[in-house]
């Protein structure tokens, strides 16, 4: 605020700019020191001094009271540590808590560097901030600006100020008490007389601004608050579109165009052991010439363009099974495992946990549970089949393993419960069983012959 | 007023003589109060020279292309540097860290140089504390962008990040740094700005134009020079010296934490953050030599920077400089003395490694080089003690290369062991945070108070009771013997 514009504002207002009080010039800030006693000495106390730097000794020579910024600050600071303290303790030890090489939670010393740093920057912005608020800064209309000898100020002058508001303050008195002193020069300060409104186009301005400025939190909150069909908008991509295939898609890449790549040859996947081999299905899966449920399983399990130019020539409606819905598979007719003492027995053991509480012991379908049934007459029982039956004694050694893999008609399956080996063990029992009820004499060893009795009623049923 | 300085060759009066008891002047040339706020504002005020529009243009362009790469950096990813395994903290972390160091010196001079009562600090704290912002500023940039999805950088800060609830983990050196880092810009920023502001209040009541008026009236606070106000000011100033002084500290022991709290050989040593923080005030005060050497001569204040301030921060560096190399010493020394394997591996294939040659580069910059202000021509000589700081600025940088890439290539694993080499990205972005760094400093000299015209001030009345003394001193420096007066006794 310069002079001319200063007269130009004033020239407006009706009334003349009221007097704040005296400014005397000075050269330097040792006759600056000399005045300011003397005016302290006179009794004033709403002085100040004006100085380019602060003048060493003014404080006393001007009696004015020390600070109270470093207490403020103390407590700032005090502030900044438990700030730090709490929020570390509550953050890693309480709401989120960290397991680190079974360190415990909470204060630690790993907490020190923090703890310190926090301190430090709320002292730091305390004492500027408190600086600046115990000086009622930023004051941007001042009295002392009106005058342009003020200018120097800041620069190579030193200016000694009594208010007009001292209780002790008396125009003329005042103003010969300052001229008395070695001054440059005196003048009465006026008070700033331009208008104090903020101007209507700086006002309209910022509320435009700040109009202005909720429009992308309003269109947040409205996304968040509202439904959309729409895509997700990605202002950054992250990791959601990758360049990379995906099954079914089509590639220049390879010469088929396709993006799925058949296995390499010779390749076994993983569980296909049990869906390619003899031994876990009791028949050969390659000799498959009907469309079946197995041969679905099969056909969905190995990889097509190996197993494909023999299978597609040779689908067939489902054939009827032949005996009570047993399929019409090429089963083995030859046991995978070798008819010896130990399967024998392995194959007795499990056939009596598993098979013998229905087909009962000697395979006769006279089991506790179908005794137990047929007692009770119940209707929806349908009793197990007899092993020396006729159809089941014709039936190759695969059906009968396939039948304990997939059940038969009431019989569920026990592929979970039996292990593939055990399975033919108990076949092996079961064959063996079999033979034992239609045995003769050729069966028994030369020397054991005469040992035999005649048969009991019992044996003959 | 202008005609003091013209008149004047600063060669004429040597004051880098320190007579115990009687003190040289510390800004020479009959300086009045008005002669000091003339030649500080007119480097504002007057046009700027036309070296000033060469380097602003080559700066900013520069600089315009490190803002372009890192918008690359951002849209293609880390990939573009050099960074792989098992390097994968490369120049990203060498240049913060570069960068972190230098901005270590203007805080120093600020802060810790305050509380020892060195006046002659008052004429470059304020270009140091400018060279301290705009290198936290450069520092800042490498952690932003190196971790990957650089627009989640502010899960860097307490913040429950997305969809986890899940806070920073506080044990954690690199949020130490978060902290650290922090603070210490912002701190920085508010004592270099506090210290501005008299400054500022002069550079508005000199202002010609409204608008100028304006804005430096704004800066300023309506600082009106109230002695009211010194009083609270000057005891803020302290405040913040006192409070700075062990932030300086403690930034860069927690930078050098990034590196001691990991288990690898060649970082995981106690010495780190006392050799870190030596490190940084001697790259810092070489980047105050390095700018203020031809700041002085553009714009003509080797009165106020004189012969004087140049020498006391050329022994600061001689003095760093030595700790440095002690540091390496000892180092070296540890890994025979532990008897640990993988740590005599280390020392010995830093130097004589696959790396040898950036070992040797930083040992003959930051150990030899600066062994040449043992010699008091090397220090007083303007161009001499250039180009040692530009040295030391090259040395301090391999010392970080150093540390992080050597320790990195070959750890405990020899079959995970690999060769860094960096991508053009590499060279290119480092070379452009310079250009930020560069046009950073040229805009605060173009605009704002480069010297601290009120605490200069503050310095010549606080000797005007010595004003007898000094003029016997300047007697004997003129006449006797002028340029041997360090010699006299």
């Amino acid at each position: 605020m310069n002079n001319s514009e200063h007269k130009l504002k004033s020239n407006k207002e009706p009334r003349p700019p009221k007097a704040c009080g005296w400014m005397a010039e000075f050269e330097n800030e040792h006759d600056l020191l000399h005045a300011a006693e003397k005016v302290r000495d006179a009794g004033y106390t709403k002085t100040d001094a004006f100085t380019p730097f602060p003048v060493h000794g003014i404080d006393h020579a001007l009696g004015i009271k020390p600070t109270i910024l470093p207490f403020i600050v103390l407590c700032a600071g005090l502030t900044g540590l438990c700030t730090a303290l709490l929020m570390q303790w509550w953050m890693n030890g309480v709401d989120y808590k960290y397991i680190i090489s079974g360190k415990p939670f909470g204060i630690t010393p790993a907490s020190i560097p923090v703890s310190f740093e926090l301190t430090i920057l709320f002292s730091a912005f305390t004492s500027v901030l408190g600086m600046l608020a115990l000086n009622g800064l930023p004051k941007f209309s001042n009295p002392v600006f009106t005058s342009a000898k003020f200018d120097r100020a800041t620069n190579d002058r030193f200016f000694l100020y009594v208010d007009a508001t001292d209780k002790y303050y008396n125009r003329e008195s005042v103003r010969e008490l300052l001229s008395s002193v070695d001054a440059n020069s005196l003048d009465e300060v006026m008070e700033d007389s331009t208008p104090s409104e903020m101007p209507r186009a700086i006002l309209l301005g910022a509320l435009l601004l700040v109009l202005a400025g909720l429009i992308p939190s309003a269109i947040v909150l409205n996304m968040r608050s509202s439904f959309s069909d729409l895509p997700r908008w990605h202002v950054f991509f992250d990791m959601d579109f990758q360049p990379k295939k995906k099954p079914q898609q089509t590639t220049t890449i390879f010469k088929d165009g396709r993006s799925m790549r058949p296995q390499v040859p010779g390749t076994i996947s993983r569980g296909q052991l049990e869906q390619q081999d003899p031994f876990y299905l009791g028949y050969d899966p390659m000799k498959v010439t009907s469309l079946d449920t197995d041969k679905q399983i099969y056909v969905s399990a190995v990889d097509s363009t190996a197993a494909s130019p023999s299978l597609d020539a040779t689908v067939q409606p489902p054939a009827a099974s032949p005996a009570g819905g047993a399929p019409n598979l090429p089963f083995l007719d030859k046991l995978p495992i070798e008819a010896n003492e130990e399967n024998i027995k392995l194959g007795k053991t499990k056939y009596e946990i598993y098979c013998s509480a229905c087909h009962g012991y000697a395979g006769f379908g006279d089991g506790l549970v179908a005794k137990r049934a047929a007692s009770l007459a119940q209707d929806t029982w349908a009793p197990p089949s007899s092993l020396h039956l006729d159809r089941v004694q014709k039936q190759p050694v695969g059906q009968i393993f396939h039948t304990i893999s997939k059940g038969q008609g009431k019989m569920a399956s026990y592929a979970s419960s039996i292990t593939p080996q055990e399975r033919w063990s108990i076949v092996l029992y079961v064959k063996a069983l079999q033979r034992s009820r239609n045995a003769n004499i050729d069966d028994v060893p030369v020397e054991q012959r005469g040992s035999l009795t005649e048969p009991t009623p019992s044996q003959t049923k | 007023m202008a005609s003091i300085s013209s008149s004047y060759n600063p060669r004429e009066i040597d004051n880098t003589g320190d007579i115990p008891g009687r003190r040289a002047p510390l800004i020479t040339g009959n300086q009045t109060y008005t002669s000091v706020t003339e030649m500080v504002c007119r480097v504002a005020e007057d046009p700027q020279p036309r070296l000033w529009w060469i380097l602003f243009g080559f700066s900013s362009l520069t600089a315009t292309t490190f803002l372009m790469l890192i918008v690359f950096l951002i849209y293609k990813g880390v990939g573009i540097w050099g960074n792989m395994s098992p390097v994968f903290w490369a120049w990203p972390i060498v240049n913060f860290v570069f960068w972190v160091g230098i901005g270590h010196a203007g805080t120093l001079i600020s802060a810790i140089l305050f509380l020892f009562r060195q006046n002659w600090r008052t004429s470059i704290n304020r270009a140091a504390e400018a060279m301290t912002i705009f290198a936290v500023i450069c520092a800042g940039i490498y952690p932003g962008i190196h971790v990957g999805r650089a627009w989640l950088a502010f899960w860097l800060l307490p913040y429950p990040s997305l969809n986890l609830w899940m806070w920073p983990q506080f044990r954690s050196p690199l949020l130490w740094d978060v902290f650290a880092v922090g603070t210490y810009a912002s701190t920085s920023l508010v004592f270099w700005y506090m210290g501005m502001i008299p400054d500022l209040a002069t550079y508005r009541d000199r202002s010609k134009s409204p608008l100028r008026r304006f804005i430096y009236g704004l800066l300023c606070l309506g600082w009106t020079g109230s002695s009211r106000h010194w009083l609270v000011y000057e005891k803020a100033y302290t405040l913040l010296a006192a409070l700075a002084a062990p932030l300086v500290l403690s930034v860069h022991t927690v930078v050098s934490f990034d590196f001691a709290v990991s288990q690898l050989p060649g970082w995981h040593t106690t010495i780190f953050p006392p050799y870190f923080v030596a490190g940084a005030i001697f790259s810092g005060f070489a980047m105050v030599v390095t700018l203020l050497v031809p700041m002085r001569a553009i714009y003509k204040l080797e009165n106020l920077i004189t012969l004087r301030h140049l020498d006391n921060m050329n022994k600061i560096i001689l003095a760093t400089g030595s700790l440095v190399g002690l540091a390496y010493g000892t180092e070296f020394f540890m890994a025979w003395y532990s008897q640990n394997q993988y740590e005599s591996f280390t020392f010995i294939n830093r130097a004589f490694g696959p790396y040898w040659w950036a070992y040797w580069i930083m040992v003959t910059c930051n150990v030899i080089s600066p062994q040449l202000f043992w010699f008091k021509w090397v220090r007083t000589n303007v161009v001499a003690m250039w180009v040692v700081s530009i040295f030391v600025n090259i040395g301090m940088w391999f010392e970080r290369f150093v540390i992080t890439v050597t320790s990195l290539s070959r750890d405990f694993l020899p079959s995970s062991w690999g060769y860094y080499n960096p991508t053009m990205y590499d060279g290119l972005m480092f070379f452009g945070s310079f250009g930020v760094f560069l046009t950073l400093f040229l805009l605060f000299c173009r605009y704002l108070p480069t010297i601290a015209i009120s605490e200069v001030k503050g310095v010549m009345s606080a000797s005007d009771h010595a004003e007898h003394q000094q003029a016997e001193v300047l007697a004997e420096l003129q006449g006797k013997e002028p340029k041997h007066v360090g010699h006299a006794h």
